[in-house]
């Protein structure tokens, strides 16, 4: 029998110790800490009382939170059900054989997310300003009695925000869906077309099926990236926006963590929020399995 | 033991940039720093920190200053006080981030208390008592005031005086909007009297503390739901929605704002001693067209004036040496040619009461059309409202301003205009408010340590 403390037992752990330090050091521990303090209040690290389950219940008792979630989701949907089916019709468009200029098209549309979030915030600020912001503007020159004042930051936050993650995403999930449609079996198509098989039975028959684990993929990144939203409504609204239209989880977290210093609350919140996306992910991972 | 070139690359990187971080030279810092977020402050800083370190030769005793973003000083100050890392030996502190500071045990906050001192240094009577207060929490002073920041009335006296309008007859908000409403029908269209806005948590602050509103008492109890407040937020949803409506949003350091008095589509904009200064720098095309007044008060002989914003220096507790921290700061802020170069340069006048009667807020400024902006805002200086620092102010201030935006709502859903009418709905509306902040209170435990 090999002695505890042999130099076969110790290599393995030898070459999995430089991973083993990194990952207990900057993720065990902190996960640990973080659990701890969800159920704790703190004020610095001097400063910790335990409270038990109380963040969760202020959390679930506070209405901001509930305002946030329901942003959030709001937001999530959208990206979902409008963002990612308006890219997959542009791949489509894209994937035409014979379609002239692919190339530059394809740069186009992409470009917008190379700009960066703050970036494009800015940007829509300026254009959705009351009274003469670009979009008010030349809606009153195409519309005629369109109102002097149009307050899109104020009445219409949340649209405003999914109008500028369109504009910037739609092109980024694009391409994902791009290299998917071009890695569809051409045979396949072919077949069907000799079946007599009409577009749209090609696409839902032949196209869907094959691209699924891509749009799978993508779903789960756009429902990871929504959930996680915060500098496109941090900038462009210069905080939550009225009545905290523009409120979400991650922007409640860094209100209460980092502007009220109580990083046990924004722990609860952390947490709430981790657990929402493995549960999600987790239905996502049993959807596909299913399929 | 063979490596490939390409893992001797990476050992090679790896050794190469751990020698050259080792003797990475670190700037030790000697002497006295001094943290700001303001460029115009530092740079009005520099004549008098200049005369400081000229006659404080000690290398140790030099002051330098660093100038930080608000949020990043304030978030890199809080760091320091609650883990450890490094703090200034003095800091700016503005009013917006004081909040933070002050949501502890009272123990907890970082900087020094100063209360006994200010006492016995007769500061608390040398310099204005109402700037003391957003600096003072559960009875304890934690800095030395930069500001009073009286509010008062900037008009288009260009577009007011040549309709033949006499400001003199205008004492009450009522006054104001019967005298000044014939001017909402301007040449080109439609014009607004008053840049107040339900987006604008600003200028609803200004108006309740000056209807004797606010948020909090004394004793740092929140009073959102009171007969001020309710009075101020059904004035404001008539003068910003429905047929009486005289306001618009024009905000401040914004194009879209700017344009709006640019153009006189807005006459006028409650002005505090700071934004004046920001004025005459962001908005020279308004040079000669503007005209100061107090503000029209809510009943006859009231308030004319209000309070917004402030700065205070504040001595870390972790500041090595608090006497050497504590000379400069007095040296700094009871300066009579700081208090000078304040004004001058952005309009802000000293709270030290013996240098009100300086020369300086007498000179006449063309800006505003030749009047003596600073002996006008030094006027209203002994009246301003006392204000609370309770760490929950910034939500309060959140929670009266989505009261406002509902009662707003509920005017326009009911088309109920009347001020009577609105106030008792916004009683309703303060008394949610009131509850939102009572909650988040109660789940402070730290709070109840009092002194």
């Amino acid at each position: 029998m090999k002695p505890f403390f042999s130099q076969a037992r110790l290599t393995p752990y030898l070459f999995l110790s430089p991973f083993l330090i990194i990952f207990c050091v900057f993720l065990a521990y902190p996960l640990y800490e973080s659990a701890i303090l969800a159920f704790s209040q703190t004020y610095g690290p001097s400063h910790r009382i335990w409270v038990g389950f109380a963040n969760f219940k202020n959390m679930a008792a506070d209405p901001d939170f509930w305002i946030a979630l329901k942003n959030t989701f709001i937001y999530t949907l959208a990206s979902v059900t409008i963002q990612l089916p308006l890219a997959l019709i542009l791949a489509l468009i894209l994937n035409q054989p014979g379609l002239k200029g692919r190339a530059i098209f394809r740069l186009i549309f992409f470009l917008p997310s190379l700009v960066g979030l703050v970036f494009v915030a800015m940007m829509f600020s300026l254009m959705l300003g009351d009274r003469d912001g670009l979009v008010n503007v030349m809606l009153r020159g195409v519309i005629p009695g369109f109102p002097q004042e149009f307050p899109w930051l104020q009445n219409y936050v949340m649209p405003s925000l999914i109008l500028a993650s369109l504009w910037m995403y739609v092109g980024f999930n694009m391409v994902y869906f791009l290299a998917a449609l071009q890695s569809v079996n051409q045979d396949a198509i072919d077949a069907a077309n000799i079946d007599g098989a009409n577009a749209f039975q090609r696409f839902f028959y032949v196209t869907l099926p094959e691209i699924r684990p891509v749009l799978g993929f993508v779903v789960l990144l756009s429902v990871i990236g929504s959930l996680q939203l915060f500098e496109l409504p941090f900038v462009l609204l210069g905080g939550p926006g009225p009545e905290r239209s523009g409120l979400t989880l991650v922007m409640y977290l860094y209100q209460n963590g980092f502007e009220r210093s109580d990083l046990g609350f924004a722990s609860a919140i952390g947490w709430t929020l981790a657990i929402l996306l493995m549960g999600l992910a987790l239905i996502q991972r049993r959807l596909s399995r299913n399929e | 033991m063979q490596l490939s070139p390409g893992s001797w690359s990476i050992l090679a990187l790896a050794v190469l940039s751990s020698i050259a971080l080792y003797f990475y030279p670190i700037q030790h810092h000697v002497g006295t720093s001094y943290w700001t977020f303001s460029l115009d402050l530092n740079l009005m800083y520099e004549p008098a920190i200049k005369g400081w370190n000229d006659s404080h030769p000690d290398p140790e005793e030099q002051v330098t200053t660093y100038v930080i973003g608000t949020d990043p000083l304030s978030r890199r100050l809080q760091s320091g006080f609650l883990s450890g890392t490094p703090v200034p030996d003095l800091t700016d502190v503005e009013s917006s981030m004081a909040a933070n500071f002050f949501s502890g045990p009272l123990d907890a906050v970082g900087f020094t208390d100063l209360t006994d001192l200010v006492h016995k240094e007769g500061l608390d009577k040398k310099l204005n008592p109402a700037s003391f207060s957003p600096w003072t929490n559960r009875g304890r002073i934690f800095g030395l005031p930069h500001d009073v920041h009286p509010v008062l009335l900037a008009y288009r006296a260009d577009i007011v005086e040549a309709a033949g309008i006499d400001v003199s007859k205008i004492e009450t908000w009522d006054d104001f909007v019967r005298v000044m409403s014939p001017l909402m029908k301007g040449p080109e269209g439609q014009r607004y009297l008053l840049n107040v806005w339900e987006t604008n948590p600003r200028t609803m602050e200004i108006l309740l503390l000056q209807a004797g509103g606010g948020f909090f008492d004394q004793d740092l109890k929140p009073v959102l739901n009171s007969d001020a407040n309710a009075r101020v937020l059904a004035t404001i949803v008539t003068w910003i929605a429905g047929p009486k409506r005289i306001c618009v949003n024009a905000p401040d350091f914004d194009a879209e704002g700017n344009y709006l008095y640019l153009h006189g589509e807005v006459l006028c904009s409650l002005m505090p001693d700071w934004l004046s200064g920001i004025w005459m720098k962001d908005l020279p095309g308004m040079s000669g067209k503007m005209k100061l007044m107090p503000l029209p008060a809510w009943d006859k002989g009231g308030l004319r004036t209000s309070v917004v914003g402030g700065t205070m220096l504040g001595i870390p507790k972790r500041a090595p040496n608090f006497e050497r921290s504590w000379a400069f700061a007095k040296y700094l802020y009871l300066n009579p040619e700081l208090a000078r170069a304040m004004f001058r340069r952005v309009g802000i006048i000293t709270p030290v009461r013996e240098f009100w009667s300086d020369p300086v807020f007498d000179e006449p400024n063309p800006y505003f059309s030749g009047q003596a902006n600073g002996r006008l805002y030094v006027n209203m200086a002994p009246s301003v409202p006392m204000r609370t620092s309770s760490p929950y102010k910034p939500l309060a201030v959140i929670a009266v301003n989505d009261a406002l935006i509902r009662l707003k709502h509920y005017a326009e859903r009911n088309n109920v205009y009347d001020e009577a009418a609105l106030e008792v709905q916004a009683h309703r509306e303060l008394e949610t408010a009131q509850g939102v902040i009572k909650r988040k209170m109660a789940a402070n435990a730290f709070l109840s340590s009092t002194p």
